[in-house]
């Protein structure tokens, strides 16, 4: 890995991020504070028969306790969309935007071989989106330390539920940074990157939201995040394997695709 | 055979895309200390050779190799010793001219002990380098460029269209640098369509065509052979032309004789010395007309396939 190029890295995100960091820290104050004031009424209409629980839930994740608020929470458009800016846009465009740009010639006419760069840049990204995933999981802590829920937090498996949510956006992460390393513009990149998170989140919510559909849960990276099970106790390890593995393989690929690629130049 | 001491070798290098053929059977050998031109109209195969030099493409057949190394495994540690400016060079915007050179130098892990030097005969006064590049204009873009080429004071500069956007001022105080660079020893591969430029700062010259190796020369040996267009006016009856050594095209006009004039100088200019000579015009070898002479032949013919003929 390389020092410099990895501190740049970590510099190109720096107002994004910490914008980010801040909105999403008071998003996950804001969730215990919703679960507080609205978890009774939310579990008397569910009882009530009035509403189907489908759809006083939301993909996995539910108001019904505060561990299943951990998920709603993270299942969230919002979270989405902000978890989204580093997984999908800043990863995608990475590589392929520098490319673009032409300003990738000019890093690779230094001393670093492309292992180098792609593992210096992908390192740097990783970390901006476990940071950001920590800051909300420390905002839902604080939120549920204000309303005085933290006795149904069981912190001591907070970090499991970092880990488990670090792969799933991870995942995506290293998906979108394989898209950058195998295209000359960032549109394609983006556009695919985009497509895989929208697809796995369309499968997630169809079989929350519809019984005969739930089979579609399981092709669904975003079902193998499962924090209220990890608070629970109940880690399934088969959710980190399938996390884990899809996280690892486009890793593989780009070091193998990355370096063998030939760099015309730019147009 | 490779010349022993060939800073930039290459061997049959050939780069395809599919059915197009970028580059074919290049060998070349360019020598240690020397500017060397590598020229070529656009498309010729030029970024091609160099790209592939550096790395950025891998070779369909052949090999080459830069500073003694293999570009195919070696080329991280051929890209330490290289400084390089590629064609129309993008910065990072958002950074000013300073940032821009602080980073690339910590990438190339060398102290940046030229930039002083650079900056103050490009003309870069601190106040521009503290500005960011997105308000730079395309002169002081190309500067940045040369100068974070040569600021680690590389064994071996490439450099691609290194003069493009310079005003002519900008250009003397360049070629000045190439010439206290080769001075100290150092390399430069130099690719360039013009042709003023070659003429006056290359010492060989490589003349690229549809991807082949049309022509090597010395620039001074490609002048020397050139066609110098003459004219000669005498007092009373012009003599017989045919007596003048390597004249051709001779036309008469009353007293004056036109013509062009192949070889060497010194004879021809013997030959007309006469009492009666009034008058006498050698128009300078232009490199222009020999490289035209190269690009006006159908079909290519590689003339400089053979190593031994293109060192």
């Amino acid at each position: 890995m390389n020092g410099a190029l990895f501190a740049r890295t970590l510099a190109w995100q720096r107002l994004r991020w910490i914008i980010v960091s801040i909105a999403i820290f008071g998003w996950g104050i804001l969730i215990p504070v919703v679960y507080a004031a609205f978890s009774d009424v939310i579990r008397d209409l569910a009882n009530s028969g009035a509403f189907p629980e489908e759809l006083l839930s939301f993909g996995s994740g539910s108001l019904f306790t505060l561990p299943g608020a951990v998920t709603l929470g993270t299942q969230h458009p919002l979270v989405l969309a902000m978890l989204g800016i580093f997984a999908v846009g800043a990863t995608s465009t990475a590589i392929a935007g520098e490319r673009q740009r032409g300003t990738l010639e000019v890093l690779l006419s230094r001393p670093i071989s492309r292992t180098t760069v792609y593992t210096s840049i992908t390192a740097g990204l990783l970390l901006v989106v476990a940071s950001v995933l920590f800051t909300f999981l420390a905002g839902f802590v604080v939120g549920a330390a204000i309303q005085g829920v933290l006795d149904e937090l069981p912190i001591e498996h907070m970090p499991m539920v970092l880990l488990n949510g670090l792969l799933l956006w991870g995942a995506f992460a290293t998906f979108g940074l394989a898209a950058s390393v195998s295209f000359d513009r960032p549109g394609p990149a983006i556009g695919l990157t985009l497509a895989y998170l929208i697809v796995n989140y369309f499968f997630e919510i169809l079989g929350s939201l519809w019984q005969e559909a739930e089979w579609t849960q399981e092709f669904s990276l975003f079902h193998h995040f499962q924090p209220a099970e990890i608070l629970a106790g109940a880690v399934d390890p088969i959710d980190f394997v399938i996390l884990g593995a899809t996280f690892v393989v486009p890793i593989v690929y780009a070091l193998v695709v990355f370096p063998r690629r030939d760099l015309a130049a730019p147009a | 055979m490779e010349t022993p001491d060939a800073v930039i070798s290459t061997r049959g290098l050939t780069k395809h895309y599919g059915s197009v053929e970028a580059l074919t059977d290049l060998s070349l050998d360019v020598r240690h200390g020397e500017i060397f031109g590598f020229l070529g109209p656009n498309g010729a195969g030029k970024s091609t050779t160099i790209r592939t030099l550096l790395g950025f493409l891998h070779a369909t057949h052949g090999s080459a190799t830069v500073l003694g190394m293999d570009v195919a495994s070696e080329s991280v540690e051929i890209r330490r010793l290289t400084g390089y400016l590629p064609g129309g060079i993008a910065l990072y915007d958002s950074l000013t001219g300073e940032q821009v050179l602080d980073y690339l130098a910590r990438l190339q892990g060398r102290a940046p002990y030229r930039r002083a030097d650079l900056v103050e005969r490009l003309r870069m006064p601190q106040a521009d380098l503290r500005r960011r590049v997105r308000d730079y204009s395309r002169g002081m873009r190309q500067k940045i460029g040369v100068i974070q080429a040569l600021q680690h004071d590389p064994e071996l500069a490439i450099l691609d269209e290194p003069s493009e956007g310079l005003d002519p001022l900008m250009q003397q105080a360049f070629y000045a640098i190439l010439a206290d660079l080769r001075a100290e020893g150092r390399t430069i591969f130099f690719s360039s369509h013009v042709l003023s430029e070659v003429e006056r700062v290359c010492d060989r010259v490589g003349i690229i065509r549809h991807g082949r190796l049309m022509a090597v020369h010395e620039v001074r040996e490609l002048l020397a052979r050139r066609r110098r267009r003459v004219s000669i006016q005498w007092r009373g009856a012009a003599p017989d032309a045919s007596t003048i050594p390597g004249l051709v095209d001779v036309t008469v006009d009353g007293d004056r004789l036109f013509g062009t004039l192949h070889g060497d100088v010194s004879e021809f200019v013997r030959a007309v010395a006469s009492p009666s000579l009034e008058d006498l015009t050698i128009e300078p070898a232009s490199l222009e007309e020999a490289f035209l002479e190269y690009y006006a032949e159908e079909p290519p013919t590689p003339a400089a396939a053979a190593p031994s003929e293109a060192t």
